[in-house]
């Protein structure tokens, strides 16, 4: 196996362009310093008061360790289902089918993904803490070296808990069962004030330079578990299901493929299958008889079927948006460039009927109604539930931070054409085709492809960012978010014209 | 008396109900050719994988040697020549067949790579990557593969599927001379020209067991539409 192995790595550095790999690495390089230079200048170095530094020491490790937590949960959910290794064909084929030992055989896999986790984890880490130590008691050094240990312990845990999973064959049910017990031990951590969860020990690590005494050891135990969870998921790593690797592997290489063309949405059903993330057989709620609108009862009857864990996502997605919105009022306002993105992540949910019409030309175009008008008609039952996801991130915003009147009054306003915005850039990915333009234009791809994310970042952040930087009252805040509000109606308005020229540009040539 | 090379004994296997093999039962003694036949979908490639330990019974028990498939002498002792070719991207045919009858510790793998490379038609293409085969070509090398190494049972789904009809009887003296050799194997076909050469046929339909005895077509046709047999 070793001399295959090296065979394989021989050839694979024969082959690789070393210009381009230098060429990729250069521009990485810069990209990440155009980012950090970006942060620096973004964020306020001034030191934080002392009710804020004794807030964030009495409560953050709790709120990250229940992020840990949640990390920890869908690595034990994805292990249940074959994960987190993606075995190729061959290697299920020829090594693990022939007698030598799986767990020798599967290791060089695992510590290699563990490997790339865990540096990518750390280098994280070390940058956040970069920024961290101008504005929190301790030194660069502390800070630095707490973060930059507490992102690569994570990837341990979460891959050590993903490989036990697989390892020890655990059903989805019990794998999904014992992250929940996590999680709703976390956050009972958080309730109580205590400090008991193993993920909220992590959390202990990531604020080391915050804490003293105990808090300090509880830290050095969160680590120690993280890495006895690796240290057993890697010993029972031969235990893998060939079954579920097989079909992980497949489908696997189909979403990196999928990916490396910017085909958001079919990554997003291969990691649904990935994730057997079926509808519901039976829906939440039987819609009543009378059909008026057939296609707005359609796409109703859709979301009466999504499975409880997509839901979940959807709200969790939904907490983390209004939370980052209060983070970026209270820490920094660069922080307001992720919720854009993170809800255009739930509205590519939202908007499946659309996407569906949009997949069946076939059946669509044997209706006695014209594609532009029924891809726009498909649109108003996901902006309505895009609204409802945004109230709840309104909500969740109004709960989390220190101002509800601010978080009701910029939800308030913002919430139509958010929701608007937001189904409409969902819209406008689902129905792309990546290789549409790819023989005209590569870089028009990649820009056609990338556009609505950004649109999405765009046309949430201004008014967030606009509430931020105006002096005053929660009135004039909130006047000042509306007056941008504009912006993303627009956008909106921008998507549904580029769908239906799609649909009318699909139909003619189908003609 | 040592366990036979295959058995198996209410074998099921279900998906969400689904039934895709049901309490199916077999054993196939040393030495014997078994033709392992049915319509599409009837559960034999089900069966060769649950043989293999890739797919895990929902029911019964299967072994091979009396071994559980996928224990390390389960491994040793079968060989498995799925329908789907598949080869590592990086490595040629020759590295293949090396690498796979060094992991079985196969005795003197040179010399029978060398005769199923000369044997099989794949002179010229020892260095060739799987990309670069054609169907034909990808099938012999799969072949080879599940040839050159030692076994006691050989599970082959749809092995001719590809074949030029001199390849087909070169595989077809292969199989002859791993059978004199006291292996046990399954093959699972819808071809007329393998029935015929099988020692015992076995038939499948909607996961159950239909026919299990001598190839005879009187009581293949009473089971199995003529079409569904004469697919390939």
């Amino acid at each position: 196996m070793k001399a295959m192995r090296a065979a394989r790595r021989r050839r694979y550095v024969a082959r690789t362009d070393v210009m381009e790999v230098l060429y990729r690495v250069y521009l990485g390089g810069l990209a990440a310093l155009f980012a950090l230079a970006f942060l620096a200048g973004a964020l306020h170095e001034v030191p934080a008061d002392p009710a804020s530094v004794a807030d964030i020491g009495a409560h953050a490790p709790a709120i990250i360790g229940i992020g840990v937590a949640l990390l920890v949960y869908a690595g034990l959910r994805a292990g249940a289902r074959g994960g987190p290794l993606a075995i190729e064909a061959a290697e299920v084929r020829y090594t693990l089918l022939a007698p030598v030992s799986r767990r020798t055989a599967l290791r060089p896999a695992a510590v290699a993904q563990l490997r790339i986790a865990t540096i990518a984890g750390a280098i994280l880490g070390a940058v956040v803490g970069n920024f961290v130590f101008r504005r929190f008691p301790g030194s660069g050094v502390e800070w630095i070296g707490s973060l930059a240990a507490f992102g690569a312990l994570v990837p341990i845990a979460v891959l050590g808990a993903a490989l036990l999973a697989s390892g020890r064959r655990l059903r989805p049910p019990v794998a999904a069962a014992l992250g929940l017990v996590l999680v709703a031990w976390s956050v009972l951590d958080l309730a109580a004030g205590w400090n008991s969860s193993p993920a909220t020990m992590l959390g202990d690590l990531a604020t080391l330079p915050l804490h003293h005494g105990t808090e300090a050891w509880l830290a050095a135990v969160g680590a120690a578990l993280a890495l006895a969870l690796l240290a057993a998921g890697l010993l029972g790593v031969g235990g893998v299901a060939l079954e579920a690797a097989q079909r992980r592997a497949q489908l696997v290489a189909e979403m990196r493929f999928s990916a490396s063309v910017q085909d958001l949405r079919t990554v997003i059903l291969l990691r649904r299958q990935l994730a057997s993330e079926r509808p519901r057989r039976k829906p939440w709620l039987r819609l009543p008889g009378a059909v008026r609108h057939p296609l707005w009862r359609r796409d109703w009857q859709s979301f009466l079927r999504w499975p409880a864990v997509r839901v979940a996502r959807v709200t969790l997605i939904a907490v983390g948006a209004g939370a980052l919105a209060v983070a970026g009022f209270s820490q920094t306002p660069v922080l307001f460039a992720l919720p854009g993105p993170l809800l255009f992540i739930a509205a590519l949910d939202l908007i499946e009927p659309l996407a569906q019409e949009n997949e069946r030309p076939s059946l669509r175009l044997l209706l006695p109604r014209p594609s532009a008008g029924l891809i726009r008609a498909h649109l108003v039952v996901p902006t309505v539930a895009t609204a409802v996801v945004l109230a709840i991130a309104t909500v969740a915003a109004a709960a989390i931070g220190g101002d509800p009147g601010l978080a009701l009054g910029v939800g308030a306003i913002s919430l139509i054409p958010w929701a608007l915005l937001l189904a409409g850039a969902a819209a406008v990915s689902a129905t792309n085709d990546p290789y549409e333009f790819m023989l005209v234009s590569p870089e028009l791809t990649q820009a056609i492809n990338f556009a609505p994310i950004v649109v999405a970042a765009i046309g949430v952040f201004l008014p967030l960012f606009i509430a931020w930087r105006v002096e005053g009252g929660d009135g004039a805040r909130v006047g000042a978010a509306l007056s941008v509000a504009p912006v993303a109606l627009v956008f909106a308005l921008i998507g549904v014209g580029v769908l239906d020229w799609r649909a009318n540009r699909r139909e003619r040539e189908a003609m | 008396m040592s366990a036979p090379p295959l058995r198996a004994h209410g074998l099921g296997r279900s998906y969400d109900g689904y039934i895709a093999l049901g309490s199916f039962t077999l054993e196939v003694p040393a030495g014997e050719l078994v033709a392992l036949i049915g319509p599409n979908g009837a559960g034999k490639t089900t069966f060769l994988n649950l043989a293999a330990g890739l797919l895990e019974p929902t029911a019964g028990r299967i072994e091979i040697a009396g071994e559980v498939p996928g224990s390390i002498e389960a491994r040793r002792a079968l060989s498995y020549l799925p329908d789907t070719p598949v080869f590592y991207e990086d490595l040629s045919v020759a590295e293949h067949l090396e690498y796979v009858a060094a992991l079985h510790g196969a005795e003197d793998p040179a010399a029978r790579i060398d005769e199923l490379i000369g044997r099989l038609g794949l002179d010229g293409w020892e260095d060739a990557l799987g990309a670069e085969l054609s169907k034909g070509m990808k099938q012999k090398a799969s072949i080879a593969l599940a040839l050159v190494r030692p076994f006691e049972v050989l599970l082959a789904d749809e092995p001719l599927d590809g074949l030029d009809p001199p390849s087909r009887q070169v595989l077809f003296d292969l199989l002859a001379e791993t059978q004199t050799a006291g292996a046990a194997i399954v093959v699972s076909t819808h071809r007329p020209d393998v029935i015929a050469a099988a020692d015992r046929c076995v038939a499948i339909r909607d996961g159950r067991l239909a026919y299990d005895g001598k190839p005879d077509p009187a009581v293949l046709e009473e089971v199995f539409d003529p079409s569904e047999l004469e697919g390939a």
